[in-house]
């Protein structure tokens, strides 16, 4: 907050200095508005597993909405349709794989790493597709990336035959709904592995492990964004593609690795996917497209690029973790989530314009 | 053919086909083209392909499909984008279904069920389309953001009011209405309007020849219609006007904002047209699945169609050519044994080609669609 700027008049100035404070945190307000009103109408809301349900719920979408914000935020009309097909295409690239190298007399632990480490790096190749169409080719990216949306989706049935594929090994399933951390009471704390204790202790699990998988990559990305001279570059495309280009960025190989990463962290995402649901299917991420980019627009990146950080998309992707898990817990029925969701998304757009920029 | 090759090749190495007569043309129309082709083509591997009764089908199981191209249309070509006309599709077949029960439970006549329900669905979809329009225009919110929220909107209102089944128990004649055809002719027997004649029983229908399917001929008028209002009157000019270059539109004295809100109002509608005659061809009110894509394949074809995303450009007529491309190369695949799954890939790689092939011809876009 500029105080000279505050300092100027009386009553209004103050009005001002409120708004201002408020400014581009109002998705914080927001999300505390909601929790105040679900702790209200949704009896057993303020509990510690409400947390870890926001949390283990709301992973994919962490996931996807990074992965769009890298893309959206190079601008002049960036998007990414493909990344909720490619949680389905590596789920299932994912999950045949497993199920593969078990059937092929492998140990399940070595079966996962192995089949877990191809998949992300298949993933890389859509992205890869994406990035030389719209970097070299000029095709929209709109256009690119639902093609890419089509050639996924018919890559993964055609590998699925339309069914869901469901021999997975069971160790996938353990590690989809372990915790990082238990504690039984005595002090005993163990990591990964539930403590054998007598029936009827209670043990406090804590943090699902796919989130702390999906927290270390984002954690990576937010850094890579913020703190490197490629995240730099990426805010300078966005902000100007000629002036970024004539400053000697290689914008082209900037976007083609842009796409990639999107898939990448949607590859990411099938896996999770995998390990949460101990099955694959094709179409498993058709219906996160929206709440990704939803997501990612609440945390006040501008569709026209430049803007936009990682922890702001989190708080973005929280606001309707929050509301999709308050609901449920208010035994609301779900579908109101979408309408709230899309209510969101535009009310978004409309706040960050009311609302005067803090840095500004 | 080999002549031909041979031409275009030494054409080409004076690095003037793209520029030669034949190549412009082909660029100009390569859609149609390549609808040709394909039409050959399958007609030699797709036993019964080349068959009156299959290309009605074709058009008939496209009715949706090109009412949801037309309303893109308007609204590429002013520069925007309507990614809430798949949810309103589910929204308006839902709602005319749900209107269809209400009214004949309250012992109206199921003519009067039938036409009032599909009305009143069409009426509740001016409502998405004017508020999108309105969300655009006065409150600055991009088209993309602006109709994806909208869209989830729908959606969700869709899913509440249905709770996530098809809605069934209409009036009998629904069905038939949208699936009956202008003309039943027996060779030499018996020709008759609008139903089959009575002597033929249910399982020989395939044996006569049943002409027109009544889902053409509404098509057909609804296209002629908007044919005309994007050619023939002011109303069409400014919407290109508008995609052309906005501040010239806005000094030119057309007022862009009030224009926008019609242009987003008329997509809703023909997307709720779109949904009430589903109900009339499914006979169930059913809701749009996340799958469906209604709303990206309808971009995809008018992109295909060779209109711009960046406005200004784009044909009716075209439009209508992509929508075909995609629908023959689906079903014709399928009468050739091939799986179901390629289409989707042979779908997203004819719409890149379809923007490269664009690209090779900048003197078309430069010279605007309107040609």
């Amino acid at each position: 907050v500029n105080p000279a700027r505050t300092a100027t008049g009386g009553a209004p100035a103050f009005a001002r200095s409120i708004g201002r404070g408020l400014g581009k945190r109002w998705v914080l307000v927001f999300l505390l508005l909601e929790i105040t009103v679900f702790g209200l109408i949704a009896p057993g809301f303020f509990r510690y597993e409400t947390i870890q349900l926001v949390l283990f719920y709301g992973t994919l979408v962490f996931l996807l909405a990074t992965a769009e914000l890298f893309v959206i935020v190079t601008g002049n009309g960036a998007i990414d349709l493909s990344v909720g097909y490619i949680v389905g295409f590596s789920s299932v690239v994912s999950s045949k794989l497993m199920a593969a190298l078990v059937a092929a007399g492998w140990a399940p632990l070595a079966a996962i790493a192995v089949a877990c480490a191809a998949t992300l790096a298949i993933g890389l190749v859509p992205g890869l597709v994406n990035g030389l169409l719209v970097a070299y080719l000029k095709v929209p990216p709109f256009i690119a990336t639902f093609s890419m949306l089509g050639a996924a989706h018919g890559v993964s049935l055609l590998l699925t035959k339309g069914v869901y594929v469901t021999d997975v090994p069971q160790l996938a399933g353990d590690i989809g709904s372990g915790h990082f951390l238990y504690i039984a009471p005595g002090g005993l704390v163990s990591f990964f592995r539930a403590p054998i204790v007598e029936r009827g202790t209670a043990v406090a699990a804590i943090v699902p492990n796919i989130v702390v998988l999906a927290f270390a990559f984002i954690a990576v990305f937010a850094f890579v964004l913020k703190r490197t001279r490629f995240g730099q570059h990426l805010y300078a495309i966005g902000g100007s593609r000629d002036a970024a280009s004539r400053s000697g960025i290689d914008v082209k190989r900037r976007l083609v690795s842009v796409y990639m990463l999107s898939s990448f962290l949607a590859s990411l995402g099938g896996i999770v996917y995998v390990l949460m649901y101990v099955s694959g299917k094709s179409d498993a991420g058709s219906s996160l497209l929206i709440q990704a980019i939803a997501a990612v627009v609440i945390g006040g990146a501008s569709m026209f690029g430049g803007s936009g950080t990682v922890w702001r998309t989190i708080l973005g992707c929280l606001v309707i973790a929050v509301l999709e898990t308050g609901l449920r817990i208010a035994a609301v029925p779900t579908y109101y989530t979408y309408v709230l969701v899309g209510a969101i998304l535009i009310m978004a757009v409309v706040l960050e314009k009311l609302m005067p920029d803090p840095n500004r | 053919m080999m002549a031909a090759v041979g031409a275009s090749t030494s054409a080409m190495a004076k690095g003037g086909f793209l520029h030669s007569r034949a190549g412009s043309f082909l660029g100009r129309n390569w859609a149609a083209c390549f609808l040709v082709a394909m039409v050959v083509v399958f007609s030699v591997t797709g036993r019964g392909f080349l068959s009156i009764p299959y290309f009605q089908n074709i058009l008939h199981l496209s009715t949706m499909a090109i009412l949801l191209a037309a309303a893109e249309t308007f609204v590429i070509v002013t520069g925007g984008i309507d990614l809430s006309v798949g949810y309103i599709v589910g929204f308006s077949s839902v709602c005319s279904a749900q209107l269809m029960l209400r009214f004949q439970s309250a012992g109206l006549p199921p003519g009067a069920c039938m036409v009032l329900g599909a009305l009143g669905a069409l009426a509740l979809c001016l409502v998405p389309g004017v508020a999108n329009g309105l969300v655009i225009t006065r409150l600055k919110v991009p088209p993309f953001i602006a109709t994806l929220g909208m869209g989830g909107i729908m959606n969700g209102l869709t899913l509440l009011w249905c709770q996530g089944f098809p809605v069934q128990g209409l009036p009998g004649p629904v069905s038939s209405i949208g699936n009956s055809y202008l003309l039943y002719i027996d060779p030499g027997k018996s020709l008759s309007f609008f139903s089959k004649p009575d002597y033929i029983p249910d399982s020989r229908i395939r044996e006569i020849l049943r002409l027109l399917p009544n889902s053409l001929i509404f098509l057909a008028l609804v296209v002629l219609v908007l044919w005309f209002l994007l050619r023939r009157t002011r109303f069409g000019r400014h919407t290109y006007a508008i995609g052309g270059n906005m501040d010239a539109a806005l000094r030119a004295g057309i007022n862009v904002d009030a224009h926008i809100v019609k242009i987003y109002a008329l997509s809703a509608l023909l997307a709720g047209l779109g949904g009430a005659f589903n109900v009339f061809q499914t006979g169930i009110g059913n809701y749009t699945t996340f799958s469906s894509l209604y709303e990206f394949m309808a971009v995809a074809a008018v992109v295909i169609g060779g209109a711009s995303l960046t406005g200004g450009k784009g044909r009716l007529a075209a439009s209508i050519i992509g929508v075909l491309v995609l629908k023959v190369l689906e079903s014709g695949l399928s009468i050739s044994g091939v799986p179901p799954f390629y289409r989707y890939i042979a779908v997203g790689v004819l719409l890149t080609l379809a923007v490269i092939i664009d690209q090779l011809f900048p003197e078309l876009t430069e010279k605007g669609g309107t040609a």
